[in-house]
């Protein structure tokens, strides 16, 4: 099965005043059609900023200065082959070399984010239908008129701001896109749409927004779902709930997903193949048994011991001693950023691993899976100590 | 919640006020020096002369009861006599109203319609000409003293340039609609040009201040993740960037709008001065210049209650901007 979507050499930065910060570096992973990745790691280690580069959500002063994204849509890549040749490879559309028209044209059609926190991702001040209505609407002018992205663009500025001011029954949204947005919020499984299409974000309960924001993000039928920390601002039961729901609509609408996540329990539960982030790069990848049944990478081995045991069992936990490295470009050495927090660093961990393939698809960047670990070249205990 | 309970409300709170501005008011007069009296007989007038005057004023009876006719009087918009000339408060300040608050209009509306879409364009290019241009503009536009800056514009405009007016007010706007309606409109021509030089120095400062509120609210809103929520979803640019991020920049922009245009309703002294404009401003420096108790009490009431006014507007602006308001 060829991959929907192939991400090659990724690479992310954000210029701050404090200095260059590398928050994904090289990274690259495929995504097979209909199934669910999962990115895991820490806080800080990238992986967010790896999901908003796939369709390039990247706010100043970030930036993605390297790498492509590659996205299978033969419709797209024979329309676009003469205009844009460099963007184009048989199937395959280079999302990062796509003009930022065609790339707008993507988002919300073909590629839908849901964000890690409901409340601040809806705009307090309109109802949460007319959010929803607007992402239809959006896909409603894609479908009536899919060569011109312009029309979608165009027809909307000040001055038409000023007129539905005036005018509040003019409006950018059509009455179909409303009802529409109320048959999401209904397909979510939120009771009283009608009523709750009216309200206001401050209105709904965490979980309610969440499952809002979900009706949003389907609102195009897109084919890949980005999840960026889907489960991480609600309760635990409510989680449970969202969790449901997102495998449920995975399955009956076979939407390519990626998601993003610090939780291991979701990731077992979610994802068919696993990559897992540490200081902006995948350090492991493979299939979810690869990589949690036999971790190769001991940054994944920490990671999976220092969590709850997923089946239930709790043993104690073993924390990963020390802290997720700094990102900022001048404090990074060339070296496996693992290896000052690593059980079993070597001499030649201060030598940054290539990734080394330890069973077919299953890859770790870390040289204990070309070869063993030899105590006589184990770094002494408190080299990385200033 | 409704939004008719949350004015009936603030209407109820704007008369509480305004009762508060009435009485403050009132007894202001009694804590400043210097007596009327003095000012409104020659100097050689007789203790008998003056005694009598003060019976005529009201001014012998005891303070409630001056202060129970003060305000049974306001209450049928009776303001009283001028204490200087002699004629109905009420129709003095009314003759002046106009000219304020054409002025005061005026200024906001060239504060408004530069601003905002000067804002906007700088936010969107940040660190580009653009933006540095407005940014320039806006910190002279904030640093330039409004008279100097009338007299400036008196002195190019009407020396070197001399195609509008520069001081006085020839005509009201009503006199200006008469005559439209009579088919003449060339004194709606007219009635603008002698408009431009006041309403651009008052509006300097106020466009310059304006400017900066949507520049850094604006940005402040395109950080928030809604943004990127909303292109995330598709949406066009411009829409994000009008219905989703202006939108919510507008709540601290028209709180200041309404505060100004109080300030500016309150008089615009100098600019009134400079420009010989007849508004409340110079009324009320005449009437203070002259002990002239009466006007000043009127004056300084129309303003209280334009205040008042402005505030209840805004006040509804933000209900209808911000949904959260009506809901508390």
């Amino acid at each position: 099965m060829a991959p929907k979507l192939e991400v090659e050499g990724l690479t992310t930065r954000f210029f701050t005043e404090e200095g260059q910060i590398n928050a994904v570096e090289d990274v690259s992973f495929s995504v097979e059609e209909g199934e669910v990745f999962g990115i895991v790691g820490e806080s800080g280690s990238g992986k967010s900023v790896t999901a908003l580069s796939l369709i390039d959500l990247v706010e100043r002063p970030g930036e993605i200065v390297d790498g492509a994204v590659w996205f299978r849509s033969p419709d797209l890549a024979a329309r676009i082959e003469d205009d844009t040749p460099e963007a184009v490879d048989g199937d395959y559309v280079d999302l990062q070399s796509l003009s930022e028209g065609e790339r707008r044209a993507l988002r919300g059609t073909e590629f839908s984010t849901i964000f890690q926190d409901p409340m601040s991702s809806f705009n307090p001040s309109l109802t949460v239908g007319e959010q929803i209505a607007e992402a239809v609407e959006v896909q409603r002018r894609a479908r009536a008129n899919p060569r011109s992205v312009r029309s979608r663009t165009q027809g909307y500025g000040l001055a038409k701001f000023i007129g539905d001011s005036l005018l509040p029954t003019r409006d950018f949204v059509d009455d179909a896109s409303h009802d529409r947005a109320v048959e999401l919020l209904e397909m979510v499984g939120i009771p009283d749409p009608v009523e709750r299409a009216a309200e206001y974000p401050h209105q709904f309960s965490g979980g309610m927004l969440q499952r809002a924001m979900i009706a949003q993000a389907l609102a195009g039928e897109p084919s890949v779902l980005v999840a960026d920390e889907p489960t991480t601002a609600l309760d635990v039961t409510i989680q449970a709930q969202v969790l449901d729901l997102l495998a449920e609509l995975q399955e009956d609408t076979g939407m390519t997903t990626v998601l993003i996540t610090h939780n291991l329990g979701v990731i077992a539960r979610m994802a068919d193949r696993v990559g897992v982030m540490y200081a902006g790069e995948v350090v492991e990848r493979g299939t979810l048994e690869d990589v949690f049944d036999e971790p190769a990478h001991p940054y994944t081995q920490g990671l999976l011991g220092s969590s709850p045991d997923l089946d239930g069992a709790a043993d104690r936990l073993d924390p990963i001693p020390g802290n997720v490295p700094s990102l900022v470009d001048r404090e990074m050495d060339d070296r496996c950023y693992f290896a000052d927090r690593c059980p079993k660093a070597m001499g030649e961990c201060l030598e940054k691993p290539p990734e080394f393939a330890v069973d077919g698809e299953h890859t770790a960047m870390c040289y204990l899976a070309d070869h063993d670990y030899e105590e006589a070249d184990a770094l002494e205990e408190g080299y990385f100590d200033e | 919640m409704g939004l008719a309970k949350f004015l009936i409300k603030r209407l109820l709170q704007g008369v509480v006020v305004t009762w508060g501005v009435v009485t403050v008011v009132f007894f202001l007069r009694y804590l400043t020096p210097g007596d009327p009296t003095a000012t409104l007989l020659p100097p050689d007038a007789g203790p008998e002369v003056r005694q009598r005057l003060r019976e005529n004023l009201g001014l012998d009876q005891p303070l409630y009861v001056q202060y129970y006719d003060y305000i049974t009087d306001l209450v049928v918009l009776d303001f009283g006599e001028s204490m200087s000339s002699g004629r109905e408060v009420a129709g003095l300040v009314a003759s002046r109203l106009p000219a304020t608050i054409e002025l005061a209009v005026a200024a906001t509306f060239v504060a408004v319609v530069l601003a905002i879409p000067l804002g906007v364009i700088s936010a969107r290019r940040r660190r580009e000409p653009v933006d540095y241009g407005a940014t320039l503009f806006s910190l002279i536009g904030i640093s330039t003293p409004n008279f100097w800056l009338g007299v400036m514009l008196i002195i190019f405009v009407g020396v070197h340039v001399d195609v509008i007016p520069t001081t006085g007010r020839q005509m009201g706007l009503r006199t200006a609609l008469f005559a439209l309606s009579n088919g003449s409109a060339s004194e709606l021509g007219q009635w603008a040009a002698q408009l431009v030089l006041p309403a651009i120095t008052l509006g300097t400062y106020f466009t310059a201040l304006i400017t900066r509120l949507t520049r850094s609210g604006m940005l402040e809103e395109l950080g928030q993740s809604y943004v990127t929520a909303c292109r995330a979803k598709g949406l066009p640019e411009t829409l994000t960037l009008y219905k989703h991020v202006l939108r919510n920049t507008l709540i601290p922009i028209v709180t200041v709008l309404g505060l100004q245009l109080g300030t500016l309703i309150g008089g615009a002294v100098i600019t009134e001065t400079v420009f010989a404009w007849p508004g409340l401003g110079r009324f009320l420096i005449t009437s203070i210049n002259n002990r002239d108790w009466t006007s000043i009490q009127g004056t300084i009431i129309v303003i209280g209650v334009g205040f008042v006014l402005i505030n209840i507007v805004v006040d509804s602006l933000y209900a209808y901007l911000d949904p959260r308001v009506t809901a508390e």
